[in-house]
């Protein structure tokens, strides 16, 4: 498989009271053209950082992000990036928040226009295009942010625990979203999770990240044919792979005879 | 609580009836000599004023006087205010630089330059737009700037993943995100704008409402005094509530929901 982006030895300390904290300690993994994969590890152990230093928020202090083959210093303007927070511009309409990321691109006006609406109807939110983000119920705001991230065509989707916020059923609806979208336009996915679950569901790797200073502690290969992410679940292996990677995260499964 | 007085007509028949009340009693205390009319004067003789002075059109003149002087000054205060304060995102430098003359300047109370302002720029209506623009511009700069400040910053950094620039995130986000709490800050600014003007006018003028209230308090004419301050009463809440219109017409997307009140 071709390799889309390594993220090789990539090491960052933040400051803080008496010296630095470091972060991320020689981070390494890869991530392959329309790899779907999941980060978990536990929680506080900068997986948030990674994102933020391939987007371009943060800058590593050592090592290097490396993409299609060339050393670059971040993927600013190729990510789509999603948080947990929908982050829609309340003051911008459905539609407006849409373009947004077309409209800073430069992209013509009527094009995108076309472009947005077909999304927006595609996924079922036509007839919302005026309405404004807190008349939305939380699933569909989210809905309204992945088609904003989509819509933009980026060459790698960074999505930071975008459904972690949201009820079971809206996240499984979601999840279904994801994967259908990913699959019809060929995308390449790094998902964010502390959801073990939904790290088997959707990914077709996992990368399990030891806590602070974190590096790749492992790497797991999902084989699941899914069709959605409710057949993922009933899959034969899910419940194997579920307790590979809850061990791998040191949560106790089993209350302990003693 | 009855559901008449809980609705709107029914709020509004306690409010003007307080007031009403207000003015029987006052009216009937001056009648019976509990009130002295020559201190404090009575609500049939401020009456009577208001009537003679809208008849020699003297209080329109007034009015219009004061209202140029706040709505200009504040006008212009606000503009000049919140560019600068706006700007001030733009280096994080230059805010930390000036912040501490900021609120030097602020502490200063404003009106207490009316003397020397009148002193540079002369009687005029000038002079005291110029106050106007002193003591609304730096509250201003503070409400803006604050504004940029309290901006969220995932928002900021959305659009810089998404490879906005500098100038892009500044008109895209800050300025937008703030544009709320600058036009919100105007309510209290406004009212600052018309103690500017009034002081001023104090301290010299020819006309203004300021002028008729401190001639006529120095004449003992208490009616005529009580005609100017109700008038600034009124003029306030005018321009209030074309503050809290603006606001509505401005920001369509911030509607209550009704959500944000709970039922106690």
């Amino acid at each position: 498989m071709q390799i889309q982006l390594s993220i090789d030895s990539v090491n960052k300390s933040f400051p803080s009271k008496g010296g630095s904290l470091p972060v991320l300690n020689g981070l390494t993994f890869e991530v392959y053209e329309k790899d779907f994969v999941s980060i978990i590890g536990p929680s506080g152990c900068g997986k948030s950082t990674i994102f933020n230093i391939i987007a371009g928020l943060l800058e590593a202090d050592s090592g290097d992000l490396i993409y299609r083959g060339q050393k670059v210093k971040s993927l600013r303007g190729k990510v789509g990036y999603m948080m947990q927070k929908d982050l829609l511009f309340p003051w911008l309409s459905v539609l407006d928040n849409v373009l947004l990321g077309l409209k800073v691109r430069g992209v013509d006006p009527k094009e995108s226009h076309n472009t947005a609406r077909e999304y927006l109807s595609r996924f079922g939110l036509s007839g919302f295009e005026k309405a404004y983000p807190q008349t939305l119920s939380g699933g569909m705001r989210q809905r309204v942010a992945l088609i904003r991230t989509l819509v933009m065509d980026p060459e790698i989707l960074l999505l930071d625990e975008p459904f972690s916020a949201l009820d079971y059923q809206t996240r499984l609806y979601l999840e279904g979203f994801l994967l259908d979208a990913v699959a019809t336009f060929e995308k390449t996915v790094i998902l964010v999770t502390h959801d073990i679950d939904e790290a088997v569901a959707l990914s077709k790797r996992v990368v399990a990240l030891s806590g602070r200073p974190t590096s790749v502690k492992n790497i797991h290969q999902i084989e699941i044919e899914r069709s959605s992410p409710i057949d993922a679940r009933s899959h034969k292996n899910f419940g194997e792979y579920f307790h590979t990677l809850c061990s791998e995260l040191d949560i106790q499964t089993q209350r302990s005879s003693a | 609580m009855s559901s008449w007085l809980n609705s709107g007509s029914g709020k509004f028949f306690v409010q003007f009836t307080a007031v009403a009340l207000f003015f029987i009693l006052w009216q009937l205390g001056a009648n019976f000599g509990f009130v002295s009319e020559f201190l404090i004067g009575t609500p049939l003789g401020i009456w009577n004023r208001f009537i003679a002075t809208i008849i020699d059109r003297s209080l329109f003149i007034d009015t219009g006087y004061t209202l140029l002087e706040a709505v200009l000054g504040f006008a212009l205060g606000t503009i000049i205010g919140t560019l600068l304060g706006l700007s001030l995102w733009y280096s994080k430098w230059a805010a930390q630089i000036v912040e501490p003359f900021i609120v030097a300047i602020n502490s200063v109370p404003k009106i207490a330059l009316a003397p020397i302002i009148l002193l540079w720029f002369g009687t005029g209506l000038g002079a005291k737009v110029i106050l106007v623009i002193l003591t609304t511009a730096i509250i201003a700069l503070i409400a803006a700037h604050q504004a940029t400040k309290d901006c969220d910053k995932d928002l900021q950094s959305l659009l810089y993943s998404m490879g906005g620039s500098k100038h892009q995130i500044f008109f895209g986000v800050v300025v937008q995100s703030s544009l709320p709490a600058i036009v919100a800050n105007f309510r209290i600014n406004i009212g600052f704008g018309l103690v500017g003007a009034v002081v001023g006018e104090f301290i010299t003028s020819k006309a203004g409402l300021g002028h008729m209230i401190y001639n006529a308090s120095s004449l003992y004419d208490l009616n005529s005094v009580w005609v100017g301050l109700f008038t600034l009463m009124f003029v306030g809440f005018l321009l209030y509530y074309g503050i809290d219109a603006l606001e509505r017409f401005l920001f369509p997307w911030r509607t209550d929901t009704g959500r944000s009140h709970i039922q106690m």
